[in-house]
């Protein structure tokens, strides 16, 4: 993995990991995922770069990009994403997010689709769906009895016990840099997504038929931040999509389920 | 003469949880289900704690304080500016301390200024003007995302003094409130206006707002001891780099005290109310067990170099106030006083001495604490704990403050 720093107007600057060759693609990550809850990559993203050139920018304020206290919706951020479009030289592209990241990259999409060649989008937030609220990550992260984040757990994976689980989220206290990573990411994502709550853009869904190019939809079978619904809502919307249920996972699907998940994203990505 | 400045504050708790709330109840606060609320046991009861306000009021303390919490067994004042609306017409003397209004959860700054120079004109100029951000469990109350919610805040303050000071019509140019018509009717009675407090936890950035804007600061830890120095020292240096100076006036603190004829008898009539308070109201915020909301990734009100330093500072898992498990836990915890006028007297000196800090904002109602011991312990504390702080503080302050010879008493004792 290879990292630079692309520096953007009002002093912003973002951090970007960066692996593989072939095809570009950018990848916006969400939660439990890179430059959120870990510092490198994970075997799904690893996959990924196996077949495309992957570039993974961190959202204001995560990891290594510059936080932006003019930061307060998602449509600062859809200019912040084509601002470093512009700086990267990268007209139209290959769009994949995960979580809150598939949210803005559906956001990007609706506003250009002309750029985005294909999207793919894993247990994206960002609809809001009456009946079916996304569910309060945010009041999982204060943990039970001062010392357990097993519901913060159940709502980000499958099986809240998982290795993969423990290890982004484990009870008490990680390091203090995972901790402050974990905050940065809370502090952004609380930015554009506590209110409404949460984490959706009412106007989302009466936009989405505007992206016609290929899209697909990938939810875990068990995503407990994420109703079903919501996939198939984006599914439905978009001009040309498809929605695929991941046995076996929850909301980090790719997290959980690295080789089926980069399977379908990559295969999709790939098709001409 | 400037003694220290007592003040007699109520949080106006829920007081008939059932026993069991413990096991069934993860939090007092947001989720706590009002299907608890008890419509019939609850008539009278804002009329009990306004009269034991008032009481105080006649007992000679200085001030009477109220702050503002949604949704939670803690503190039932949604709107403390109905309480103290209602202390204007019952009242005489005593300043009205409002602490504070929540200014994020306000849809706009304006309605807070004219409601604050309604009570002040009312009273005849006795509000204390307090502002505050509101903690974790705020956040969700009103879904106020938190990084944005501090420059918020200071906006409206900004907007706000400048209603009381500056003559409108005025334009306000945001970012968060932008309005073409500023021209508050009425104006607050004092000139130039209210004395402003704000509390804070300690945090420099809060302590150089609060500095740069003349303001006092009100410490709203419910700990004691070390750190209240150390939050005075803070504060003082602060006031300095601004060009100003600090005295004991300058600063406020929480406490929380029962008296009782001996020490023994205290701690019999205040334990009930106490651990009612302990271990129901401070659930989902100062208590580890259950789900504390106040802070966390969840409200990341703090800046990443705040969080990264309390993360360092402190363990994990910590137990916190309502965690105390016995008497003696909590004895040590220098947080709630309990005993007779006598022991009270020596550790409320005691702070007194230490932190040099002059406005000592006091809870007599714990929980579920009956009318009649609140109100008992409140008048030994005003005949018996009162009268020698204030003479020993006059001195203190006299000789370790002597600009304060050049500033009008301000006592409503006297």
């Amino acid at each position: 993995m290879s990292g630079r720093e692309i520096a953007l107007p009002r002093g912003r600057t973002v951090g970007i990991a960066e692996a593989g060759d072939g095809p570009a693609v950018v990848y916006l990550h969400g939660i439990a995922d890179i430059h959120g809850a870990s510092f490198g990559w994970l075997p799904f993203h690893e996959a990924l770069a196996e077949r495309f050139s992957l570039i993974a920018p961190a959202h204001p304020g995560c990891a290594e990009s510059s936080e932006d206290e003019e930061l307060e919706t998602v449509d600062d951020l859809v200019f912040h994403y084509l601002e470093l479009f512009d700086a990267l030289g990268i007209g139209t592209l290959r769009l994949a997010g995960s979580c809150i990241g598939g949210w803005i990259a559906a956001e990007i999409a609706v506003r250009h689709p002309e750029r985005v060649e294909r999207l793919a989008l894993i247990g994206p937030t960002g609809l809001f769906v009456p009946g079916a609220p996304i569910a309060d990550v945010f009041w999982e992260t204060h943990p039970a009895d001062g010392v357990s984040f097993a519901a913060l757990r159940a709502l980000l994976f499958g099986d809240a016990e998982s290795e993969v689980a423990r290890k982004m989220f484990p009870d008490l206290r990680g390091g203090i840099d995972q901790e402050v990573l974990r905050y940065k990411l809370f502090r952004f994502a609380s930015r554009v997504g506590f209110s409404p709550p949460y984490l959706h853009d009412r106007r989302l869904a009466g936009r989405l038929a505007r992206y016609r190019a290929p899209a697909l939809a990938i939810q875990g079978e068990d995503d407990r931040l994420v109703p079903r619904r919501h996939g198939e809502v984006y599914a439905e919307g978009f001009g040309d999509a498809r929605l695929e249920i991941v046995p076996g996972a929850g909301h980090s699907a790719f997290a959980e389920r690295p080789e089926a998940v980069a399977r379908l994203v990559a295969d999709f990505l790939a098709a001409p | 003469m400037h003694p220290v400045q007592l003040f007699h504050w109520h949080f106006m708790a829920y007081p008939y949880l059932p026993p069991d709330f413990d096991e069934r109840f993860d939090t007092g606060w947001v989720t706590v289900p009002n299907s608890l609320w008890d419509r019939e046991r609850t008539d009278g009861l804002y009329q009990e704690y306004i009269d034991q306000s008032v009481e105080a009021a006649e007992l000679g303390f200085d001030g009477l304080v109220l702050n503002e919490h949604h949704q939670n067994i803690y503190g039932l004042m949604p709107s403390p500016n109905i309480i103290a609306a209602a202390l204007t017409q019952r009242t005489e003397r005593a300043k009205l301390v409002v602490l504070g209004n929540l200014l994020p959860l306000h849809l706009n700054p304006l309605r807070v200024a004219e409601e604050y120079a309604m009570i002040d004109s009312i009273s005849g100029g006795r509000l204390i003007a307090g502002f505050a951000v509101g903690g974790g469990p705020e956040a969700y109350n009103y879904n106020i995302p938190s990084p944005q919610a501090r420059q918020r805040f200071w906006e409206a303050i900004d907007l706000i003094l400048r209603t009381w000071t500056e003559d409108g019509p005025f334009e306000h140019e945001g970012p968060s409130y932008p309005l073409r018509y500023v021209n508050i009717w009425p104006k607050p009675r004092q000139t130039p206006h209210p004395t402003v407090w704000i509390p804070g936890a300690l945090s420099a950035e809060t302590m150089d707002h609060v500095a740069k804007r003349g303001f006092d600061y009100f410490l709203s830890s419910r700990t004691h001891g070390a750190a209240t120095r150390q939050a005075r020292e803070r504060f003082a240096e602060i006031l300095g780099r601004n060009g100003d100076t600090y005295h004991p006036f300058r600063m406020g603190v929480l406490l929380s005290v029962y008296v009782a004829e001996t020490d023994e008898q205290a701690r019999e009539e205040a334990e009930e109310g106490v651990w009612y308070f302990l271990k129901y109201c401070l659930k989902g915020h100062l208590r580890r067990t259950g789900r504390t909301l106040t802070f966390g990734p969840g409200v990341p009100s703090q800046s990443v170099r705040s969080w990264r330093a309390f993360l360092e500072n402190s363990e994990p898992g910590a137990p916190m106030l309502g965690d105390a498990e016995d008497w003696d836990e909590l004895e040590s915890k220098a947080s709630i006083v309990v005993g007779s006028p006598a022991t009270v007297r020596e550790k409320l000196w005691d702070l007194i001495e230490q932190a040099e800090v002059g406005n000592l904002l006091i809870q007599f109602h714990f929980g579920n604490m009956k009318d009649a011991l609140a109100r008992k312990s409140a008048r030994l504390f005003a005949e018996e704990v009162a009268p020698a702080l204030r003479e020993r503080s006059a001195d203190l302050f006299a000789r370790k403050y002597p600009m304060l010879a050049d500033r009008p008493a301000a006592s409503a004792a006297e």
